[in-house]
């Protein structure tokens, strides 16, 4: 055997790491590997206000609470109902556990929007970032189904009849609509086929494709830096400026932000535990049925205008937004130099939560704005 | 203490990561037998620790923070852990509700052309035997809300508020003010036990 | 770097305030009662009745039921029902209709309405009411008395003409029409008015029924359909003018459409409610007497007719109170515990039980016209046995009644901060039956059976509101512990913020 023919890895001459930490090191080389990961800097200029940090946080608490409740709910129609008041009133902590995952879910889509607002405004998603945003969006689209199939859950008539309206909403999409109406509720009703699906999307469909898309976001934010609100990266080269170091420094930043998330958990659990209605009745319509806040805005929009409208601009709305890195496309970042682009948003911001507020029958819609 | 990066590295040794159930926090002490001892009221509260100013290198109060800082690691998680963990400890008795059998009687009990309420889980439910075999319904007469009870006299089941009658056999309405039926509940009967199965 | 110095103070500042702020906010939030959680769900049951307001009776003629203690004057006997009216007929065709149908407009109304009657729709003609040739398209064959045409009948032959057909089984049999009818009419109060006095005022079969339009009782645009029965009858007997010669009062409408009767069937359209025909008759009516009184009221509220059986009451007879002494007649209201006793008791002197000619013991319903007097104390003096009786029955009932109201409001705070209260409910649906049952207990009199089912009621609140109460106490429970778990968190941030500042101060 030659020195050209001898494949074996170079032998490790370096002195063995003493101590307790040396054992694990030389058994799983992680030292090199954390340096990557941990050490590298952001620009100083950064203002994240750790919202992205705090959704994958939230994220975190729903794959733990939604594990431990998964361990007590019975995903069907019959038992469905009974398991959540089973564990609301005979359950230790069951009560925190539940309303800590109802909370968490509230938080996480508020924190999401946030967080997409945050980046859309600093034009964090400008190159090379392009890709990170459209992972972004998805992330968002998985959200908010999430916690369209999970409202479902407990079968409540709140939870059934949202679900009617909701998937009714999602059948009046031209040319598919019939077809994505009985995928999503299994039937032509919704049955219990339905809640086995939105079960089975809400608890391994969804988490695995969260996961994924979410390493591929948290890679692509390693590799690419944080954003300089203040000037758009040189193409190509390192990211300029750096000069803060993610670890330990921001990182501290962000668990005082989980720190505070928790806190707020705590109290809106305590203070407003989550809670059921009646068993769910097919036979029996409620008074008004409106869907969550978080598709409010949609909901009331279609009540105003026609109903195609209605359907066909959220869509469309969304389809732009998930493509914006590549229609705005100038090398300009600070929001004083983008006044058009950072103007609509801002409109579609307002009547974003205007409609939201409407829905929560905190405004009324007055009757010129009546399209329908 | 050590000087130089990654230091603070070593200190810190934060429940961050995923994969951690991370619940909210309960004092352990919760009244639950299970959970470990609650957490000791805390010294000082030095919340208002309000001038910025540069802090001097003195051992106390690095040796402070240090501790402060180990007692937060230690609180964080017993506040997450001991929930968890009295959450998965299965409670003493299901309600009736989720296990879905609930024993209501014998035979014996309930003898032939003889009825019974009895409550299932929260629920008051009347068991008669009939001659077509033993039935049970909702106990919540379908007028205003009275518990029935089972009448011997004319054999069929009556609330007593307004004198509504109920047919045993399959709970219509016989005679009196109730506008509907009484909602029937699954019975199974193995020897001369009577389940009712909850809904 | 005074700027970072000045930022650094300024995020400091920033931080420990909001910190601060967040702390007594969470405090002060942990303190008060919260608003409603959102999406809580206070399923309670439904409270035992309420008194409502009591109905003023405010009558414009002298108000006065005689209790019939002499034998009531004999019923003039009702003639016997007369034969169909004979006429020529084939079967099919009826040239009345098609030639009234194009003289006038009165007169094709008059067809229109007969041809969409219930008469017109079954075969039965103008000519079987009328008489005359509805084969003969010439007038003076038609409407020729030979051929049995007898024109307009006067108002007590008309009665015979539609008793002709509608008191005979035979013929009524295919339609499973009763055939008392005619028979019954006569022994009512217009009935025998028509006979006595030929009195053309009163009504007869057309002026309920309608004359040409005849519907089916079921028929919702029927004047006699069950909701519109009570303003039939009003149209009538709420008219002041017609009403004078007979010298009874005209306030029943008015006063039914306010009770708990009217407001069921005229507003919930409760058809099980009772109309006038309900308790006075239809085609037999007359008011009810105070020994019949009992069994009508208890044609629909059976339980309570066989409570007030084993009363005292019951044994007592005429000189006894009956249901309309303290309900009412028709302007019954929900009763409540304010019919036991006046605010302050009323006068008593000798004849307010004692007739003072013959001294025998007896009611008088005039009385108690005014809800107000329809009391137990209005015959029950303070000092008397009964009255402590009374006090004794007022009592359980009030006991049950506020144990269930408690029980009530701490089941309805516990579920205000979201817990779950079904088993509480259920233990207060419990105590309901019991209220229920006590209350109707009321009418047998007796304390020994007013008493259990109260004593039960109450023990059922009570075990309710214990329940209850231990969900409120889990909630101090849960909001104490938040706050100390807030603040071993905030403590957590204080420490963290500790390591941050030194880490910076290092770099």
């Amino acid at each position: 055997m030659t020195a050209e023919t001898d494949l074996r890895p170079a032998p490790d001459l370096r002195p063995a790491p003493d101590g307790p930490g040396g054992w694990f090191e030389s058994r799983t080389g992680i030292r090199e590997l954390a340096a990557a990961l941990l050490h590298v800097r952001i620009p100083v200029e950064a203002r994240t206000m750790y919202f992205g940090g705090i959704a994958l946080f939230l994220f975190m608490i729903q794959a733990g609470t939604g594990t431990l409740l998964a361990l007590y709910y019975k995903p069907t129609p019959d038992a469905a109902y009974d398991s959540v008041i089973s564990i609301m009133s005979n359950i230790s902590f069951g009560w925190l556990i539940r309303s800590v995952h109802h909370w968490a879910a509230n938080l996480m889509i508020l924190f999401v929007v946030l967080h997409l607002l945050r980046v859309f405004f600093q034009a964090a998603f400008k190159r090379p970032r392009e890709l990170t945003w459209l992972m972004g969006v998805g992330l968002l689209g998985i959200t908010m189904v999430f916690g369209f199939t999970g409202y479902l859950l407990p079968w409540d008539q709140r939870a059934y009849w949202a679900t009617v309206v909701g998937t009714e909403i999602a059948g009046s999409v031209p040319i598919i609509g019939e077809q994505l109406l009985l995928l999503l509720r299994g039937g032509a009703d919704v049955t219990a086929a339905t809640l086995s699906r939105f079960f089975g999307i809400h608890v391994l469909v969804l988490p695995i494709a969260l996961a994924g898309l979410l390493a591929i976001h948290l890679t692509l934010v390693h590799q690419l830096g944080l954003a300089n609100p203040k000037k758009i990266d040189p193409m190509p080269g390192p990211p300029p400026s750096s000069a803060r170091k993610f670890f330990p420094d921001y990182v501290l930043d962000e668990v005082i932000a989980w720190y505070l998330i928790i806190a707020i958990l705590v109290v809106l659990a305590s203070i407003f535990p989550a809670s059921v209605e009646a068993k769910a009745n097919p036979l029996e319509t409620p008074p008004e049925t409106k869907p969550e806040w978080y598709f409010l805005a949609v909901y009331e929009f279609l009540k105003l205008v026609p109903k195609l409208i209605g359907i066909l601009l959220p869509m469309v709305g969304l389809a732009i937004l998930t493509i914006w890195p590549f229609l705005e496309r100038s090398p300009e970042v600070l929001m004083r130099r983008r006044k058009i682009v950072v103007a609509f948003a801002t409109f579609t911001l307002v009547v974003g939560i205007y409609l939201t507020g409407v829905g929560l029958g905190f405004f009324t819609v007055p009757e010129f704005l009546h399209f329908a | 203490m050590e000087q130089g990066q990654g230091s603070a590295a070593d200190e810190i040794r934060e429940p961050a990561g995923a994969g951690e159930p991370a619940g909210a926090g309960e004092p352990a002490g919760a009244g639950d037998p299970t959970a470990p001892a609650p957490a000791a009221p805390v010294v000082a509260a030095p919340v208002v620790a309000a001038a910025p100013a540069p802090a001097p290198r003195t051992s106390t109060r690095r040796r402070f923070v240090t501790y402060l800082l180990g007692f937060s690691v230690v609180t964080t998680l017993a506040l997450i852990a001991a929930p968890i963990i009295a959450f998965l400890v299965p409670p003493p008795e299901l309600s009736a509700g989720t296990s879905g059998k609930v024993l209501a009687g014998t035979t014996a009990d309930i003898p032939p052309g003889k009825g019974k309420v009895v409550a299932m889980g929260s629920k008051p439910t009347i068991v008669v035997n009939t001659e077509q075999g033993v039935k049970a319904y909702s106990a919540i007469c379908t007028h205003l809300g009275c518990i029935v009870t089972y009448d011997n006299q004319s054999t069929s089941i009556l609330c007593p508020c307004h004198g509504g009658h109920f047919s045993p056999t399959t709970g219509a309405v016989i005679s009196g003010p109730p506008p509907s039926p009484l909602a029937p509940v699954t019975v199974i009967v193995e020897g001369d036990q009577i389940f009712l199965v909850g809904a | 770097m005074h700027a970072s110095t000045r930022h650094a103070a300024l995020r400091t500042a920033l931080i420990v305030g909001s910190l601060g702020l967040f702390l007594a906010a969470a405090a002060v939030a942990s303190a008060q009662d919260p608003s409603a959680s959102p999406g809580a769900d206070a399923s309670a049951s439904p409270a035992a009745p309420s008194p409502t307001v009591a109905v003023e009776v405010a009558p414009n003629i002298p108000f006065d039921l005689v209790a019939p203690t002499a034998t009531p004057a004999p019923l003039i006997p009702g003639p016997t029902a007369p034969p169909p009216i004979a006429h020529p007929s084939n079967g099919t065709t009826n040239t009345c209709y098609e030639c009234h149908v194009s003289v006038n407009v009165q007169q094709r109304t008059i067809a229109e309405k007969w041809q969409a009657s219930i008469h017109g729709q079954n075969g039965v003609g103008c000519a079987d009411c009328h008489g005359g040739d509805p084969t003969s398209d010439r007038m003076g064959i038609a409407m020729d008395p030979e051929k049995g045409f007898i024109g307009k009948p006067d108002r007590l032959a008309t009665v015979g003409v539609c008793g002709s057909c509608h008191s005979d089984p035979s013929v009524m049999k295919q339609y499973g029409l009763p055939t008392d009818q005619y028979a019954k009419y006569w022994t009512s109060v217009h009935g025998q008015q028509l006979l006595a006095k030929n009195d053309t005022q009163v009504a007869i079969c057309i002026d309920c029924h309608g004359v040409h339009d005849v519907k089916k009782t079921t028929d919702p645009s029927a004047q006699v359909f069950a909701p519109n029965v009570p303003e039939l009858c009003a149209s009538c007997h709420a008219d002041a003018k017609k009403m004078e010669p007979y010298g009874i009062p005209t306030n029943q409408y008015d006063v039914y459409k306010l009770s708990v009767h009217g407001k069921a069937l005229l507003e919930d359209g409760d058809l099980r409610a009772p109309s006038c025909a309900s308790c006075h008759g239809s085609h037999d009516a007359k008011p009810p007497t105070s020994d019949t009184v009992v069994n009508v009221c208890g044609s629909c509220h059976t339980t309570t007719e066989e409570l007030y059986k084993q009363s005292r009451h019951a044994e007592l007879g005429a000189a006894a109170p009956k249901c309309w002494t303290c309900h009412g007649t028709h302007d019954v209201t929900q009763p409540s515990a304010r019919l036991f006793f006046h605010p302050t008791p009323p006068e008593y002197t000798c004849d307010t039980c004692h007739d003072l000619q013959n001294k025998t013991l007896r009611i008088e319903l005039a009385r108690f016209k005014n809800e107000q007097d329809r009391r137990c104390d209005s015959c029950h003096h303070p000092d008397s046995d009964i009255y402590a009786q009374v006090e004794a029955i007022d009592g359980a009932l009030t006991v049950a009644q506020t144990a269930y109201d408690g029980a009530q409001a701490k089941i309805d705070e516990a579920a205000g901060y979201g817990m779950i209260v079904s088993d509480a409910d259920v233990a207060l649906s419990e105590a309901k039956t019991g209220i229920i049952q006590a209350q109707a207990a009321v009418h047998t009199t007796k304390l020994t059976l007013v008493a259990p089912p109260a004593a039960e009621a109450k023990k059922k609140a009570d075990e309710a509101a214990a329940m209850a109460q231990a969900k409120l106490d889990e909630t101090v429970f849960r909001r104490s512990a938040m706050v100390v778990v807030v603040v071993i968190l905030l403590l957590n941030v204080v420490a963290l913020y500790f390591v941050k500042r030194r880490i910076e101060h290092r770099a």
